[in-house]
């Protein structure tokens, strides 16, 4: 039993390290939000959806080998009729999680005009990125994306334009031709 | 001594009665030949009804087995497009906002 015991706490040190802690009331936001998008993809299931993608296609080759490196892919996104729905504690208490030296904010930009908070947060070991954390708060929409594993966010911004994913132009505008491009996929699926 | 050579074969091949049950005994081992050929047959027919639905069962399962799996795989690819979609629009956005305060 001794023996077995550092066994077991040291197979699941990994898992606890990357365990993220979601905001304790987004549950209840379901109940409130106008549209609510919510993916978890585990190892298990990146590896079944990476089966999926073509290695004959440009885009899809592309984010196959981006997806290879992760460990799971975790996404929140509640969309609101009215401003203020959620709780700001909640949204600072999620913040602290993340704290160096793991953890650093690569970028943070706040709008006090549009009330829009992003931040870019990355986890890092041994000089290699290991996580990504995507906040992003407005009056009427909040996003949590959480990514484990290997990968930049640049690499992910660069997808637009790819498998349906819009190209933002500057001022946040959809780019025609990408929409178009973007709907013509939707189209032949 | 030619004599005693036939005798012997005079009484070697002297008509002999059958041992008694001689021709029940004959009757039940044909019968029982017959039953043991009509018991393979029906043993053969049984083992290739019983190995056509195991071939026929196997095939239903494994043809579930794949399609369920497809199914699974295509949903996995559809959440991770979105997944994706979702991440790559918000960093866009942000990149962007940056580029506009830097500018």
């Amino acid at each position: 039993m001794k023996r077995i015991l550092p066994v077991v706490l040291l197979l699941g040190l990994p898992l606890a390290a990357q365990e993220i802690k979601m905001p304790p009331g987004l549950d209840k936001l379901a109940a409130k939000a106008s549209e609510v998008v919510d993916v978890n993809l585990d190892g298990a299931l990146l590896q079944l959806a990476s089966k999926f993608l073509s290695d004959k296609d440009a885009d899809e080759a592309h984010v196959k080998q981006l997806v290879g490196g992760l460990k799971g892919i975790f996404v929140k996104s509640f969309e609101f009729d009215e401003a203020n729905q959620y709780s700001q504690a909640d949204i600072e208490e999620f913040r602290a999680q993340f704290r160096p030296p793991a953890w650093s904010r690569i970028v943070s930009a706040r709008s006090k005009k549009n009330g829009e908070n992003s931040e870019i947060l990355l986890k890092t070991d041994n000089n290699q990125i290991s996580g990504l954390v995507v906040i992003v708060t407005e009056p009427k929409e909040l996003t949590i994306v959480n990514i484990i594993g290997n990968i930049r966010p640049e690499d992910l911004r660069d997808l637009g334009g790819k498998m349906g994913i819009p190209k933002i132009d500057v001022g946040g505008a959809v780019k025609q031709s990408d929409k178009k491009n973007n709907d013509k996929k939707e189209d032949e699926k | 001594m030619m004599d005693d050579f036939e005798k012997q074969i005079q009484q070697a091949l002297q008509r002999k009665d059958p041992s008694p049950f001689f021709e029940a005994r004959v009757l039940a081992t044909v019968r029982r030949d017959a039953q043991a050929r009509r018991a393979r047959w029906r043993m053969w027919w049984a083992s290739a009804v019983a190995a056509s639905l195991l071939i026929v069962t196997g095939s239903a399962w494994q043809y579930q087995k794949i399609e369920h799996e497809r199914i699974a795989g295509e949903q996995a690819k559809a959440r991770l497009e979105l997944a994706l979609k979702i991440t790559s629009v918000k960093l866009q956005k942000i990149s962007h906002k940056v580029e506009q305060i830097e500018n």
